[in-house]
């Protein structure tokens, strides 16, 4: 539970005739962890894909062209055999090429067409207000023309040049259209100049602008009308075929997967050896499986593991399913090494732990409660499912923390008498009832617990569970510390820290006068933090102030809680005691409508804020203390078919 | 106008307690925001690189947090 899965490093070995038959035994049985060869001199080559590698990766290739062409989403499906998918594969991806390439062409070319038709539109529209055929800009002998924009009439400057000219203007966009005589062309031009002249190119077209642009426009249309025929041509041909196309891309991703495998493997010229990991309990369904596959050719054996591939060997947890949720929360820092202890279990229980203990309300742990058990029925994705889970333990540990402080949506359940008069609680005659006085701030503590009137007690008490958690976060590490270097390294490393919180403690005893332990105290914290320097050099004595600081963190869990809390009582202060008493329908609808609004707002923050918080507990002050991490996943040679069955 | 003597006796206690815890949530609020905001765009650009950062750079952003955390318990023991 605390560990990792026992992994044994196997290695299979034969002849290369019955590689082919060993691949398609380890992938069958997806246990294997097959490790990469890298070429080292050693004699051994990589191996070469089986015949069959070239086919498939092309027919996987135009499957998948298709299939995002298409736009085919993963969806699930009633799972297909097999050998029905194999048997009409070849004729239905020829026949599904055939529709779809036609298809394609026909649409690249339609829109191709709506491209150059929106620039020539583009290229016309500056010259629609001004009613020359398009023709007639071009190819003259004598005459230049200019077109353009220019940023005011022209007219009375270029009569001043020249009588002899043409010009159409076009007030609103500033297009002008000016024909002159050849000789006439550098005057011209200077005046243009002035006028901030900006040439346009002429398309080469024939017709008024004005006509043009209503013709493209019609043809826009046409083509639009065949792209949405066409499109809905698309959509029927994925409908059809879109179950074959997952069934036989989840088949050609498995052979391919088996054809490419030799690239992985170290071969000589007549054998292969293939190396990985595989779970030790699995160790023999592995032999069985490969022995009769091949009739006994392939050898199959254990190797001891050494200290050097205690880094690389695949880290597959081990936790009972009650506790698997959290494993994508390790996974999100990062995956154990193989030696370490696997912390999971442990956040199991702190995570929910400090997420209820900040939120601690029966309001919010219901509405989160049916949401997230809502969405995991609704949702089927396997990503989601395990956070949804995590949610539903926090939920469930936010309702006993509710239950304890006696909160729904921000109103306490119980009555209270204070100094100031009472506080009414939601269910009338349910009195809070006074345990006993806290040792500090002369408060009082009741049940149910009143958060927001025993602030010194819950903030000295949140340092405390926090103290305890870190130490439980060195005795965590002192066990990691002692299985790689031995008891000492781990004595000094971190056995140390607890021995100066030791000294600390007998050390305030002394010096508050309860206990004669002020001399004591000191030699103690001495020698943990000699133990200290010694065990983690210079970086011990500069970390030794994170003792406080760590625990203080810890008062978030009342801090976080207490705004919540604030923000849910404000939320009914306005809808209740400021809105609601205007009297009339309108403040009925408008208390209601800032009640659901507020809530729904500190529903949202209540996962953000105790989710963000009690996560960063786990992962800065808890796992600062033992955790290394960094193991890499055990991803098996083989496949989890979703879409066919043999 | 009221002299400066009279307006120092009318001064609340409560209302001071409230100005600081003010302070203490505003200030150490702000101070989060802008150890975080550096912080936060580094780990953002690093995630770009490798997504199997978030962890590291969620806890690298969220450090800073504590700030404002302690400035709350302190609103808290003044209020």
């Amino acid at each position: 539970m605390l560990k990792p899965k026992q992994m044994s490093r196997a290695v299979i070995v034969g002849h290369k005739d019955i590689m082919e038959a060993t691949v398609e035994a380890i992938h069958g049985s997806n246990l294997f962890h097959l490790e990469d060869y890298n070429e080292d001199g050693s004699g051994l080559k990589l191996g070469r894909p089986f015949k069959n590698a070239g086919e498939v990766s092309k027919k996987l290739i135009q499957l998948r062209s298709i299939s995002s062409f298409l736009g085919v989403k993963k969806e699930s499906i009633p799972k297909k055999k097999e050998t029905t998918v194999i048997n009409e594969l070849d004729s239905m991806l020829d026949q599904l090429d055939i529709e779809v390439s036609t298809k394609t062409e026909k649409k690249s070319e339609l829109d191709s067409r709506l491209k150059e038709l929106e620039t020539l539109k583009k290229d016309i529209s500056p010259f629609s207000a001004i009613p020359i055929d398009m023709e007639l800009y071009h190819n003259y002998e004598s005459i230049k023309v200019f077109a353009g924009t220019v940023k005011e009439n022209i007219g009375s400057a270029v009569s001043q040049v020249t009588s002899t000219y043409e010009m159409e203007y076009d007030q609103s966009t500033g297009t002008v259209a000016l024909f002159i005589k050849k000789e006439d062309e550098a005057k011209i031009s200077e005046i243009l100049s002035n006028f901030e002249f900006r040439e346009i190119r002429i398309p080469e077209i024939t017709g008024t602008p004005s006509t043009l642009i209503a013709d493209i426009t019609r043809e826009e249309e046409g083509i639009q009308k065949q792209i949405t025929s066409l499109e809905t041509d698309i959509t029927s041909i994925k409908d059809k075929y879109s179950e074959f196309i997952l069934a036989s891309e989840e088949l050609l991703t498995i052979e391919s997967e088996k054809a490419e495998a030799p690239v992985k493997i170290a071969t000589s010229e007549h054998t292969f050896i293939m190396d990985g990991w595989i779970p030790d309990d699995q160790f023999a369904t592995l032999e069985r499986t490969i022995e009769s596959a091949t009739n006994g050719r392939a050898f199959v054996s254990k190797q001891r593991i050494t200290n050097a591939d205690t880094d690389i060997i695949p880290i597959e947890y081990d936790n009972p399913k009650i506790t698997q949720p959290f494993q994508e929360i390790m996974d999100l820092y990062a995956r154990p090494k193989y030696k370490e202890i696997d912390p999971t279990s442990l956040i199991f229980i702190s995570f929910p732990l400090f997420y209820g203990m900040i939120l601690g309300d029966i309001g919010y742990a219901l509405i989160l409660l049916a949401l997230a058990l809502g969405i995991k029925k609704m949702v089927k994705s396997d990503a989601v499912k395990p956070l949804m889970n995590v949610l539903i333990y926090c939920q469930i540990s936010t309702l006993i923390f509710g239950v304890l402080y006696g909160e729904f949506l921000g109103f306490p359940l119980a009555s209270l008498h204070t100094d100031h008069g009472i506080i009414p609680g939601l269910i009338a005659g349910f009195e809070t009832i006074t345990l006993f006085n806290s040792p500090v701030g002369g408060e009082v503590i009741t049940y149910p617990i009143h958060r927001t009137h025993i602030v010194m007690t819950m903030i000295i008490a949140t340092a405390l569970i926090g103290s305890l958690h870190v130490n439980c976060g060195y005795v965590v590490g002192f066990i990691n510390e002692r299985r790689k270097h031995g008891f000492a390294a781990a004595m000094f490393e971190k056995g140390s820290w607890l021995v100066v919180e030791l000294g600390i403690i007998l050390g305030v005893l002394g010096y508050t006068g309860y206990a004669p332990t002020a001399i004591i105290g000191i030699i103690v914290f001495l020698i943990g933090f000699v133990m200290l320097i010694k065990g983690e050099g210079a970086k011990g004595a500069i970390e030794l102030p994170s003792l406080l600081s760590n625990a203080l963190s810890y008062t978030r869990l009342i801090a976080v809680g207490l705004s919540s809390i604030y923000i849910a009582s404000t939320v009914n202060l306005i809808a209740f005691d400021m809105i609601l008493p205007q009297g009339g329908i309108v403040a009925v609808i408008g208390a209601i409508i800032v009640f659901i609004f507020g809530h729904a707002l500190n529903t949202v923050l209540s996962i953000i804020a105790p989710g963000l918080h009690s996560l960063r507990l786990q992962y800065v002050e808890f796992f600062g203390k033992f955790y290394e991490g960094g193991g890499r996943k055990y991803s098996p040679f083989g496949y989890i078919r979703k879409y066919t069955e043999e | 106008m009221v002299d400066a003597a009279a307006a120092v006796v009318y001064m609340d206690p409560a209302g001071l307690k409230a100005i600081g815890a003010g302070l203490a949530v505003g200030l150490t609020g702000l101070a989060s925001g802008i150890a975080e905001r550096d912080i936060g765009s580094a780990a953002i650009g690093a995630m770009a690189e490798n997504e199997s950062l978030f962890g590291k750079g969620l806890i690298l952003t969220v450090i800073p947090e504590t700030i404002v955390i302690f400035g709350l318990v302190v609103a808290l023991l003044i209020s």
